[in-house]
């Protein structure tokens, strides 16, 4: 409140000296808000102990040949992916939710740099995230071998980048599609458990009653889909890679798509 | 400055702005007045871009707010003072619009500060504000960047008299410097405080406007309430000369200018205790303007 305003021409304000903030100062600041409230802060936290008790039950129950770092890695990589989108849904519609959007896209009017920046932010958070999980499963490991076995460290690298990255950048991006889409905390957490955990079931139950759909199932069922890159050989097959591709432009890129256009469109209130 | 030219929101059958027009002049204070539901908030979010009109356009200091790079620089906004995160702490929320505008953390002190919120209090999450703590930090959150417009959706809402009465000297100090101030609120008697320049708003039309002597010009004294040492006299005397007279209270409600009443007095000499014109001045003249755009018409019963 120290500056006296001085017009060049009356009533003109003279931008030449303003930069637009950057990609980087908005990504920083929406990883802030990831993180600065209550619920956010234990949301993260509880996930990486959900991992870390996770790990500890299984060091302590798991056969002692199987008690390898990829082992520890996969679960983490597990339940990691199960518990992502709902970080990134927290994220997203919290600024309808909480309404907060009115100030982010006053601040940022360019909604969509905005939006960029959140997903940026959403997937640092992950990487993150991620990080902490490998080191949980670290923990895990020595655990295992205090409790009988003889781990292998190394690991095998489609679990790696399959099972634990890509599975939880996909939970990143399925996270921001139904938060865009529902605007709505409860609602997006209802929709996405419905999707983890419903929607197999059922496909799951017709599966069995028919073999025709069986076939067709893993083709249109995002989760079916993704089982390949998690077990086995880590290593899903071309045609498994095809369904993946299939199964994620219709439950991940359309709606990623769609929500984003909705995004950019709604009147926050 | 802010131009406003030739706005109009429609949303399906209903018309929220109709055809807008003004513009709020640096160094002055306009103040925006309506009923609820008049299109003042309507306009103050096309203004910022929130909501895309369906005709016409805001500039603000000769831009549309969208092409202004790192806006919170150039224009403050205030739009609802409780649409923050309620779980974050009020001086978490000013470091976050801090921290978006590039600007360090000291401005988050020196904000807080300015509107006399305490370190305790900054501390304290937002949904254990009160409505006033709430509206002292939106302040603080539009002042941040230094901007040099001011807009502000009923920042009055929920201050107690003290704390208009602060925030009249703040905005008046600030259009002191050149600043550009539009406030909004559909209370006269708060924006006849604060605001040099008024916009009276009705059902989305603009219903009068102007500074607040020559709104109150246009104003015609033809009520009065008196009270005499003889009010029986008085009353006589009145009605002889053709006026209206009732009991009104202690005193007389008379259907004639003071000027007249006080005539007849003097003509009888009649000693006056109290002479003042019954009509509510721009209050009634708010009322009047706006009465066909008001939800509620008063019950015959509760007419004077």
């Amino acid at each position: 409140m120290s500056t006296t305003v001085t017009p060049v021409t009356p009533g003109t304000i003279d931008l030449s000296g303003t930069t637009q903030v950057s990609m980087l100062q908005l990504s920083r600041v929406e990883l802030r808000k990831a993180l600065d409230t209550r619920a956010g802060r234990w949301f993260a936290i509880a996930i990486v102990g959900l991992v870390l008790l996770v790990e500890v039950i299984y060091a302590v129950t798991a056969p002692d040949n199987a008690k390898d770092y990829g082992d520890f890695l996969g679960i983490a990589g597990f339940v990691l992916g199960y518990f992502m989108p709902i970080l990134i849904i927290m994220l997203v519609t919290s600024e309808a939710s909480q309404r907060n959007g009115l100030v982010t896209f006053t601040l940022e009017p360019r909604r969509a740099r905005a939006l960029v920046a959140k997903l940026a932010a959403g997937l640092l958070l992950a990487a993150g995230v991620m990080v902490l999980a490998a080191a949980v499963a670290v923990v895990g490991t020595l655990l295992g071998s205090l409790t009988g076995g003889s781990p292998v460290w190394s690991v095998d690298a489609n679990l790696l980048f399959n099972g634990f990255v890509l599975a939880n950048v996909v939970g990143v991006f399925i996270g921001f599609a139904i938060g865009t889409l529902l605007m709505n905390t409860p609602a997006a957490i209802v929709a996405y458990f419905a999707y983890s955990l419903i929607l197999p079931i059922a496909v799951g139950i017709l599966s069995a009653l028919s073999s025709a759909f069986e076939k067709v199932a893993p083709w249109i069922e995002f989760n079916t889909a993704q089982v390949p890159l998690f077990t086995g050989d880590y290593t899903p097959s071309g045609e498994e890679w095809a369904q993946i591709a299939t199964a994620g432009v219709i439950w991940m890129v359309i709606p990623l798509v769609l929500g984003t256009m909705r995004l950019l469109r709604i009147e926050f209130k | 400055m802010i131009t406003v030219e030739s706005l109009t929101k429609t949303y399906a059958s209903f018309t929220a702005v109709d055809d807008v027009s003004f513009v709020c002049q640096p160094g002055r204070v306009t103040g925006f007045l309506g009923p609820n539901g008049a299109g003042k908030t309507t306009t103050m979010r096309i203004m910022v871009g929130l909501t895309n009109p369906t005709h016409g356009r805001v500039t603000i200091g000769g831009h549309l707010y969208r092409d202004i790079p790192n806006p919170g620089r150039h224009v403050g906004v205030l739009l609802d003072a409780s649409a923050q995160h309620a779980g974050r702490t009020g001086r978490e929320i000013l470091g976050i619009g801090a921290s978006t505008m590039g600007l360090p953390t000291s401005r988050v002190d020196e904000m807080l500060a300015l509107v006399s919120l305490s370190d305790e209090e900054a501390k304290r999450r937002l949904r254990n504000y009160s409505l006033g703590m709430k509206q002292r930090l939106g302040i603080a959150h539009a002042l941040l960047g230094d901007p040099s417009v001011l807009i502000l959706d009923e920042p009055a809402n929920g201050l107690d008299p003290a704390g208009i009465r602060w925030m009249r000297g703040l905005l008046k100090g600030y259009a002191d410097r050149g600043g550009t101030v539009l406030l909004s609120s559909h209370l006269l008697n708060e924006v006849e405080l604060i605001a040099d320049e008024m916009i009276l708003i009705g059902r989305g039309a603009i219903v009068a406007r102007g500074d607040k002597e020559s709104l109150r010009a246009g104003e015609q004294h033809k009520v009065t309430n008196v009270t005499s040492l003889d009010n029986t006299l008085l009353a006589k005397a009145l009605d002889a000369q053709g006026y209206a007279v009732t009991a009104a209270g202690g005193g007389l409600r008379v259907e004639a200018a003071p000027v007249d009443v006080g005539r007849v007095a003097a003509d009888n000499t009649i000693v006056l205790s109290d002479l003042r014109s019954a009509d509510g001045g721009l209050e009634d003249l708010f009322l009047a303007l706006t009465s066909d755009t008001q939800r509620d018409d008063t019950p015959a019963g509760a007419q004077p």
